[in-house]
């Protein structure tokens, strides 16, 4: 079935939050995307050995792309959002990226995964490029491309000003965002 | 004359499906609102409207239910999320859903929409307010996102059962929403008093709340006090007071730091 | 039609700095995960989200040019990320729905 020239579209989105956490005891960062916002407002809490505090919070959106030509479905479970760069640390591996393609006509865009899973098991590329060919297969490429790289090139978490691609203030209007705090 | 089209037609032009259409599609819409932020709808939508949005969502629903609209058309196919279908059959507001996008939908409607068609029926009949004095509590609990908007509900329903004017009580209801959400993220309990009187109806919102440092500040639109939680959640817009202020005749607020703040509205019924 | 000549007709106001390209009809959405999901390359992006998520939005979905309806102020750092990318941030004191019948009218039909 490899012969198909794939044709992707979107499918299963889901519109959530990523939460942030970090463990009090051992300094372990985790990410997770969930529908539920009642988790925004939630406690400290304990979960096994770990004692989760959470730093932050975001709304983002996630997807899965389906195949319109031969109904594969490409599954993303391991991504919690799409995240844009906003060049805020000159030596972060994204920043460069972005340097580097820019004259080339093409846009870095940042896929954000589960943390600390993606440590082990990073975002495979062949998912990075599926991203990629979505994104460029409905554009004029002439003009311009996209180029999804994985979040772990990021080179301060805690530092990185970038942000979710979301839906903003579908409740009520939302003031200028202000710049966002380190997130430990 | 304002142009003016029908359920009827609006679902036929779009070969839209009904979701919920108990009350019939006879009323006439005479406002078209495409968006999908709803607190533009709370801020300017004008009653009589219907919403095209692709939120297919209870916040959609709420929100027309408190402009006071007819009904909401998803677009692209949409279909309803978490009972908002349910909310709209409470509450009276036809539901359909559309497979055209939101583009093609405005402009299917304006084409129906000739001036040639009139209302088949009179203007909705006045009922004359009756002259009963009504005081009434309501308690907000604080940091309960999840049942926002029920106290503005429930004033809501109060004032159209009295038979107090539709354009009244849809400021009412609007200004109340957005001082109860402002208790609801700041503090952890208030109460809204609703008063009604043959020339007035007066909300008055207390919390036990922080206060609110500079008052003029936060008259400002933009301005928000909201943690960086809230906004995600699309709460804390800067946009409160303002929109408090132009739906009143009467704003006063009262604040002490760390005991609480007070906010008094006032709005005239017209003879 | 491109974007220079609707900019003209429609008396919109360009708020940053771009490329001109051809516009190829119109898609209306404050919802960016629609945009992504539905828009089209060189779709007139009508909307009255002014958050710079909009902009990696009007990128990653290829549209002509993005305009912010209702005369809605935009925040300065949203222009300057828009000028960055070559995005067309344009602005309109027309509704949305009224600016779509306009659009309508000038013969831009949907894609």
């Amino acid at each position: 079935m490899s012969d198909c020239q794939h044709h992707w579209v979107m499918t299963n989105v889901k519109y959530g939050f990523v939460i942030f956490e970090k463990c009090y005891h051992c300094k372990e960062l985790r990410t997770y995307f969930t529908e539920d916002d009642s988790l925004l407002l939630g406690d400290e809490y304990r979960e096994g050995e770990h004692f989760y505090n959470r730093l932050e919070s975001a709304q983002s959106f996630t997807f899965d792309l389906i195949c319109t030509r031969c109904n594969r479905l490409e599954t993303f479970n391991d991504l919690i959002g799409l995240f844009y760069c906003t060049s805020c640390m000159p030596n972060c591996q994204v920043e460069k990226l972005q340097q580097q393609y820019a004259p080339h006509k093409t846009w870095i865009m940042v896929a954000f995964g589960v943390l600390p899973d993606a440590k082990k098991n990073p975002i495979p590329q062949a998912k990075l490029d599926i991203l990629s060919d979505y994104f460029n297969q409905r554009r004029d490429t002439t003009r311009s491309r996209i180029k999804i790289v994985s979040f772990e090139l990021i080179a301060d978490l805690a530092r990185c000003k970038g942000g979710f691609i979301h839906d903003v203030g579908l409740l009520t209007k939302e003031g200028p965002s202000e710049e966002r705090k380190p997130l430990f | 004359m304002p142009n003016i089209i029908s359920l009827q037609t609006i679902k036929e032009t779009l070969n839209a499906q009904i979701i919920v259409a108990d009350s019939g599609l006879d009323d006439m819409i005479e406002h078209v609102y495409a968006s999908d932020l709803m607190s533009d709808l709370l801020a300017f939508g004008k009653p009589n409207s219907i919403l095209l949005t692709g939120l297919a969502t209870k916040q959609a629903v709420i929100s027309a239910h408190m402009a006071e609209f007819k009904g909401v058309v998803f677009v692209r196919g949409k279909l309803p999320k978490d009972n908002a279908d349910k909310y709209a059959r409470d509450k009276k507001i036809v539901l359909l859903s559309t497979q055209f996008d939101m583009y093609e939908s405005c402009v299917r409607i304006y084409a129906a929409m000739s001036p040639g068609v009139l209302p088949t029926s009179a203007t909705i009949e006045e009922q004359p307010p009756e002259h009963t004095l009504l005081s009434q509590d309501f308690h907000i609990q604080g940091r309960d996102f999840s049942n926002a908007g029920n106290v503005s509900t429930e004033i809501k329903e109060i004032l159209k059962k009295i038979g107090i004017d539709s354009q009244i009580s849809r400021r009412v209801a609007i200004s109340t929403y957005e001082g109860e959400l402002n208790v609801i993220m700041h503090a952890n309990q208030g109460t809204a008093r609703l008063i009604v009187s043959p020339t007035a109806i007066e909300v008055i919102i207390k919390d036990q709340g922080p206060g609110i440092p500079d008052i003029e500040m936060a008259m400002q639109e933009g301005f928000t006090t909201a943690s960086e939680e809230m906004r995600a959640m699309g709460f804390g817009s800067g946009m409160g007071l303002p929109n408090i202020n132009k739906n009143t005749d009467e704003l006063r607020i009262e604040s002490k730091i760390n005991d609480g703040t007070t906010v008094y509205m006032k709005f005239n019924i017209e003879k | 039609m491109t974007v220079q000549e609707l900019i003209k007709i429609m008396g919109l106001t360009p708020l940053s700095t771009f490329e001109d390209r051809e516009v190829k009809g119109v898609f209306i959405s404050d919802m960016v995960s629609d945009v992504m999901t539905a828009a089209k390359s060189g779709n007139l992006w009508l909307t009255i989200q002014t958050h710079k998520s909009i902009v990696s939005t009007a990128n990653l979905a290829d549209v002509s040019a993005v305009v912010i309806t209702g005369g809605k102020k935009v925040p300065q750092e949203t222009i300057d990320i828009a000028s960055k990318y070559n995005i067309a941030l344009l602005s309109s004191p027309l509704p949305t729905y009224t600016l779509a019948i306009k659009l309508h009218e000038l013969g831009i039909e949907a894609e």
